[in-house]
């Protein structure tokens, strides 16, 4: 993640993988004509007001800017008609149920495979 | 909407989830999104700012032109794209100090700055900086401003999206455009701190 060496987290843009593809995956639908941008920060301004506002709730979760982001996103395309939180769960749930090595089971200790050299 | 708390596994797993039902749907491509991961966390960033600010310095017309309309004043750099569409600069002089804001979300001029690191999108700024301007600037970013320095705050909305001007410091006569944006920090565009003096040239 872009940022300088030692530097502190709130020095960083993202600080995690999944925050900086939400953010792709939300300009991606912008340029695909999704919605207007203004619609979408309208979403995250929303998010971010209550959570704001739930500021005595002792369950409250700790402040994360990108759910927020992710949560305007749902909720705009979900608005729009386009996908249901139920199909997102149901994905979702795919995608943790694929386990972590599905594709690497089994160490390999030799090359998979040598292209001699000619001599 | 869920109400549990999710992990972080679970969140990456929605991102992940998301993604595929819309490349499913034909919105978008996994290379489009690459791309765009690509271009804002490694392409765009202050650097862009910086050479704009600097042209300002330098040329005195140009200034003129980007306090007039900025993101006219940066398409003849070919600087712009999305979040700069409205951009607007204010420049800070011996009496007045500009420090930009998004009180509601994080609204901030990507073309020329990049995307905002995590402390301009926390609540703690965000609300803080309004209230009390230099003590936010003095006790989180080290930046002491004089009482006889106004201070103020501007906060980007709707798709106004407000940046520093730094003042030019002093000992930077006859330097180069390049060298010059080499002084202008991101902090300084957003306006908590100050562009750099250059090194003072060592005795031989």
């Amino acid at each position: 993640m872009a940022g300088l060496p030692g530097g502190r987290d709130g020095e960083l843009a993202f600080t995690a993988p999944w925050e900086l593809r939400a953010f792709a995956v939300a300009v991606a639908a912008y340029n695909n004509g999704q919605y207007e941008w203004s619609e979408f920060q309208l979403s995250l301004i929303e998010s971010i007001r209550q959570w704001e506002q739930s500021g005595q709730d002792p369950d409250r979760e700790p402040w994360s800017y990108y759910e927020h982001w992710l949560t305007a996103l749902e909720t705009v395309l979900a608005g729009s008609g386009l996908l249901s939180e139920s199909q997102l769960d149901e994905r979702t749930k795919a995608v943790l149920a694929i386990p972590r090595d599905a594709s690497h089971q089994a160490a390999h200790p030799e090359p998979v495979a040598v292209d001699p050299a000619v001599r | 909407m869920s109400t549990h708390v999710r992990t972080k596994e679970e969140i990456a797993a929605r991102v992940k989830a998301l993604e595929s039902i819309l490349i499913e749907k034909g919105i978008m491509t996994t290379a489009a999104v690459d791309r765009l991961a690509e271009i804002y966390e490694n392409e765009v960033g202050p650097q862009l700012g910086a050479k704009v600010a600097a042209r300002a310095w330098a040329d005195p017309d140009f200034k003129q032109r980007l306090l007039a309309n900025a993101s006219k004043a940066c398409a003849e750099l070919g600087i712009g794209g999305l979040q700069g569409e409205d951009m607007v600069v204010v420049e800070n002089t011996a009496d007045v100090h500009n420090v930009i804001v998004c009180t509601l979300c994080s609204c901030y001029p990507w073309p020329v700055l990049g995307l905002p690191p995590n402390w301009y999108k926390e609540p703690a700024y965000r609300s803080r900086i309004v209230r009390q301007p230099r003590k936010v600037l003095r006790e989180d970013f080290g930046y002491e401003l004089p009482d006889s320095v106004e201070v103020r705050v501007w906060d980007s909305s709707s798709e106004m999206r407000y940046w520093v001007l730094p003042m030019r410091p002093e000992g930077t006569d006859g330097l180069s455009e390049p060298d010059l944006a080499a002084l202008i920090t991101r902090d300084s565009m957003i306006g908590v701190g100050p562009a750099r003096s250059p090194t003072p040239a060592r005795a031989s």
